[in-house]
């Protein structure tokens, strides 16, 4: 009897999924049709001008081009299990980071020569997607963090550490319930930012060529320790509630360009600048951004390349990347549109130059993630000492990554 | 039978290959042999974080379950015992379980917000200085667990099932001898509801030890901020934990071996409930 | 007798308005937000009612709606998501219900083993199972379809524990006088058993029910189209796209509860009208 039944369901679901493949949606449709995958929308724009984008392509190329957006938190579980069951894009953004990792085994395409003049792009961004100095990707855009200040506590933005640790305690010192800056944390996010203060003090956090670990170095520890300094005017109590900082908890913070629309948007009489990063010995910051790459297992691979050499030229790339949150990798369209850009955004321009690219190491999210960021929160909730909490790091990716420096 | 071979046990058996290889979800599987297993339990370079969150798990187990369950089994009790209005408060009671994940994480975030939130101000009410409940380590599991607690409605609505289920006669027949309610609750009601409770107590086991959507739409804060378990790894569950290294670090390998890991803990659990309900029975 | 029966159930009345009350807040709250303006979500003392940040006037709000629906797409995937529900939720309570009653009273070799088999099935992490389902789904050539979202969910192993205790706890008497009456396997499910499950049926309609239409993992990597993206998909676009936007989410969520509302009401009846055990004194 239950052989019978389950034997129904089984045939019933089988007829149904027969129906499915006969009379579903033809997935084979005409020979061109390019699937670009994207993050998800983060600037009120950004659906238009990709929008536009699409049509003027199509149209150019006589193509059919499908787009799908995908929650940027949720990006890679997707296409993790896209690549496992072989229904990859055909081309789509990739994580900085992740490129190499990607290149080295072959899940995505080497770029053909002459595709585009790489002389027209800022050689950091290109960078990012060059992999045993061959080229992988595209930059689509890129972008750093500096710093916010809000004009009623901050007249005139610090300029080195030492300003930032008096303006900092000032704020705190003249109100308790405002707290100076919105100190970054040890997750993910925090660790990503970190190397931009590193730098800051002259420093970097890994020599690829000689396999060193240098972030537990004194330029490191002096970075952490800065955190460590500006915490107690900073409690978290306050910049740890939603929006600290633009509801004026805060007199200052670290974020993105794409934070600078959504104030404007959300928090219109908010009175607030935008200045590089402070820098103990020099002018720094970290770099972001995304990169656009041609799955080695997707179709019309020539198609995909002259879609991203689109979305990255110099007619193109400024509205594209502006609506992803970012500015142009390509130096023409980012020098002609410069004028364009807006006061706030002159600091970002100027953390650009100073950016640097992260270590291109294939386990440098999980480093990120696991070690340097519980290592900055350990010394941050004042558990030990920064240097101790470097070097334990230090120790710990010596170990994971098999180098002795 | 073909329905349930192809879509549960075939995924299981592969996913149980899987953890034998190391497998990046890009390039074929390279055969470990039992490599995943032992450096999970004993490499800590590899895997810094692996008994953090087991110790969160079990924390975060041992605290909700108890609690989803008394809070449901208290309301379906009140509810059983009024007739009027009953369906008003049953539609209150089980709204919490309705909303969307995505929401969920919105809502309570604010709710512990540290300046803005309504749980400070209510504890305000009582002189309880408030708290930053989502950034203080200890606090993270409780504040967690009442989410989960607050989420109880699918709970209250099986006890309640079973409330309807015991016969009135019996409920009478104690009544005529005199118990008292809270007598008649110990030999009557709580005996009948075992089958029920008992259903509750390892599906909830089962779902605590696989705790993964609550944090995840917790922790991750949107604005590019990756989830990464919380202050301290303090809300890094074993499934975020097993989420990470399958989507985040290329470890998909590693990933089913926790997956198993945790399946024969499970199943350990499991059987002592079963072992011990029956024990119980004689 | 009748003032004695006020007195007594006057504690349980205030105990079920303070339980209520807490399931009901952040609700409030979320509905609260959905009608406000963008930044009056700030105010220094919590508000669960739309007031102007400055002025404390009421200045409710539709915008946020008519923004969700404009270009969150959110029309189009409330239609996916009912469409859904519609055809898996029947089809998984048939399905589940067969097999629960197999389990519960059909004797076949190695039924138990199987049961036991499919119960470790559910104790495997959804997460590791992913891979490989999705393999399965694109095998059957149902990837990026509406079927792929309900093929592989029509059976649940949950449900089918939850159904078998309960078709146990029923007293065999009344399958036994059927089958004397020369009643098949079949008429005594259809004319006995399921009538007398009302209540466990009601439940497992609204727990499937809830599930799928708060689903998230599974839509996600099963769909590319977003013309078929169901509602917590286009939630959770939302919540992506308008990151740190609360009052959006909040009035997407709040559009995703709605239906969820109305199909408690119709099933709460369900479950009210209990099951009576006449003429059955065990």
């Amino acid at each position: 009897m239950i052989r019978r039944v389950t034997g129904t369901a089984a045939g019933v679901a089988l007829l149904i999924g027969l129906a499915a493949c006969g009379g579903g949606s033809d997935k084979a449709a005409e020979a061109k049709t390019l699937t670009y995958w994207m993050f998800q929308d983060r600037t009120p724009q950004a659906g238009e001008v990709v929008e536009k984008l699409r049509t003027d392509f199509e149209k150019a190329n006589g193509v059919t081009v499908k787009i799908v957006k995908i929650p940027k938190d949720d990006y890679n579980t997707k296409l993790g299990s896209a690549i496992a069951s072989g229904s990859v894009p055909d081309v789509g953004i990739l994580d900085q980071p992740l490129v190499s990792r990607y290149a080295l085994d072959g899940t995505i395409k080497e770029m053909p020569a002459g595709t585009v003049d790489e002389k027209a792009y800022y050689e950091g961004a290109l960078n990012t997607n060059r992999v045993n100095d061959k080229l992988y990707g595209l930059p689509v855009d890129h972008t750093a963090v500096a710093l916010f200040y809000n004009k009623k506590f901050v007249p005139a933005p610090p300029k080195t550490w030492d300003e930032l640790k008096q303006m900092t305690a000032k704020i705190h010192q003249d109100d308790p319930k405002t707290a100076g800056m919105v100190v970054p944390k040890g997750d993910g996010y925090g660790a990503w930012m970190w190397p931009g203060i590193v730098a800051g003090a002259g420093g970097s956090l890994v020599d690829e060529k000689d396999k060193k670990i240098l972030f537990d170095q004194q330029p490191g520890v002096d970075a952490l320790q800065l955190w460590v300094d500006l915490l107690p005017s900073s409690p978290r109590a306050i910049t740890d509630s939603d929006k600290a900082f633009e509801n004026g908890l805060a007199g200052m913070m670290i974020s993105g360009p794409w934070d600078v629309a959504n104030i404007k948007d959300q928090f219109p009489d908010l009175q607030f600048g935008t200045a590089p990063l402070p820098y103990k010995t020099q002018p720094a910051g970290n770099i972001g951004g995304e990169n656009a790459v041609v799955f080695t297992k997707g179709k019309n691979a020539d198609l995909a390349w002259k879609w991203l050499a689109y979305l990255t030229n110099s007619d193109n790339n400024t509205k594209l990347s502006q609506a992803l949150g970012g500015f142009p990798t390509n130096i023409a369209a980012a020098e002609r549109d410069a004028a364009t850009f807006g006061p706030d955004q002159a600091a970002f321009l100027e953390q650009l130059k100073v950016a640097q690219a992260r270590p291109a190491l294939p386990q440098w999210i999980q480093i990120n993630d696991e070690i340097i960021a519980p290592a900055i929160e350990s010394a941050l909730s004042g558990k030990v000492t920064s240097q101790q909490a470097l070097s334990d790091a230090a120790a710990k990716t010596r170990a994971l990554l098999g180098w002795t420096g | 039978m073909a329905y349930f071979i192809i879509f549960l046990l075939y995924p299981a058996l592969s996913a149980l290959y899987y953890s034998f290889t190391d497998w990046d979800l890009r390039t074929d599987a390279a055969w470990v042999g039992l490599a995943n297993y032992a450096d999970l339990i004993f490499d800590d370079v590899k895997y810094p974080h692996f008994w953090k969150s087991v110790q969160v798990t079990l924390q975060y187990t041992l605290i909700a379950v108890p609690l989803t369950l008394g809070t449901a089994l208290a309301q379906a009790l009140l509810l059983n015992a009024i007739r009027r209005g009953s369906n008003v408060f049953r539609l209150l009671l089980f709204l919490p379980v309705v909303t969307a994940e995505a929401a969920v994480g919105a809502i309570w975030r604010w709710l512990y917000d540290p300046q803005y939130g309504l749980v400070n101000s209510f504890l305000g009410l009582f002189g309880i200085p408030g708290q930053n409940w989502l950034n203080t380590p200890e606090l993270v599991i409780p504040a967690l667990a009442f989410i989960a607690a607050w989420q109880c409605g699918i709970s209250m609505i099986i006890y309640l099932a079973g409330l309807k289920g015991i016969p009135d006669s019996i409920r009478e027949a104690a009544i005529i001898d005199g118990a008292t309610p809270v007598q008649r609750f110990w030999r009557v009601v709580f005996p009948m509801l075992r089958p029920t409770t008992f259903y509750l107590l390892v599906t909830g086991v089962i779902a605590a030890l696989q705790v993964f959507g609550l944090v995840y739409v917790i922790f991750s804060g949107g604005g590019g901020k990756s989830v990464t378990g919380g202050p301290e790894q303090s809300g890094l569950t074993y499934v975020l934990h097993l989420y990470l290294f399958a989507f985040r670090y290329d470890a998909m390998g590693a990933a089913c071996a926790m997956s198993f890991i945790l399946f024969v803990f499970i199943m350990i659990i499991t059987a002592l409930q079963f072992k011990f309900v029956k024990q119980e029975a004689s | 007798m009748r003032t004695s029966k006020k007195v007594r159930l006057t504690p349980i009345y205030v105990a079920l308005v303070l339980l209520a009350a807490v399931s009901v807040v952040p609700f409030v709250w979320m509905l609260a937000t959905s009608f406000k303006h963008g930044s009056d979500v700030y105010t220094k003392v919590p508000s669960l009612l739309p007031l102007d940040r400055k002025t404390g006037d009421w200045s409710p709000t539709l915008e946020n709606y008519d923004h969700v629906l404009q270009v969150g797409g959110l029309g189009q995937a409330f239609l996916n998501s009912v469409w859904v529900c519609l055809v898996l939720v029947p089809a998984k309570l048939l399905i589940d219900a067969l097999a629960a009653y197999s389990f519960a009273r059909i004797p076949f070799p190695g039924r138990d083993k199987l049961f036991v088999l499919m119960l470790a099935g559910m104790m495997v992490p959804t997460i590791t199972l992913l891979v490989p389902r999705i393999h399965v789904t694109q095998q059957l050539g149902m990837f990026d379809s509406g079927w792929g979202l309900i093929i592989p969910n029509v059976a649940s192993v949950l449900d089918i524990f939850l159904l078998r205790q309960f078709f146990l706890s029923l007293p065999g008497e009344l399958e036994e006088a059927a089958r004397i009456d020369g009643a098949g396997r079949m008429q005594i499910f259809w004319r006995i058993i399921l009538p007398l499950s009302k209540p466990v049926l009601a439940v497992v309609t609204i727990t499937s029910f809830i599930f799928h239409w708060n689903d998230l993992v599974w839509p996600l990597v099963v769909l590319n189209d977003p013309e078929l993206y169901t509602l917590p998909l286009a939630l959770q676009q939302l919540a992506s796209s308008e990151s740190g936007r609360a009052y959006y989410i909040m009035a997407g969520a709040a559009l995703a509860v709605v239906p969820v509302i109305v199909v408690l009401l119709i099933f709460q009846r369900r479950i009210m009208q209990g099951i009576a055990f006449t003429g059955l004194k065990s």
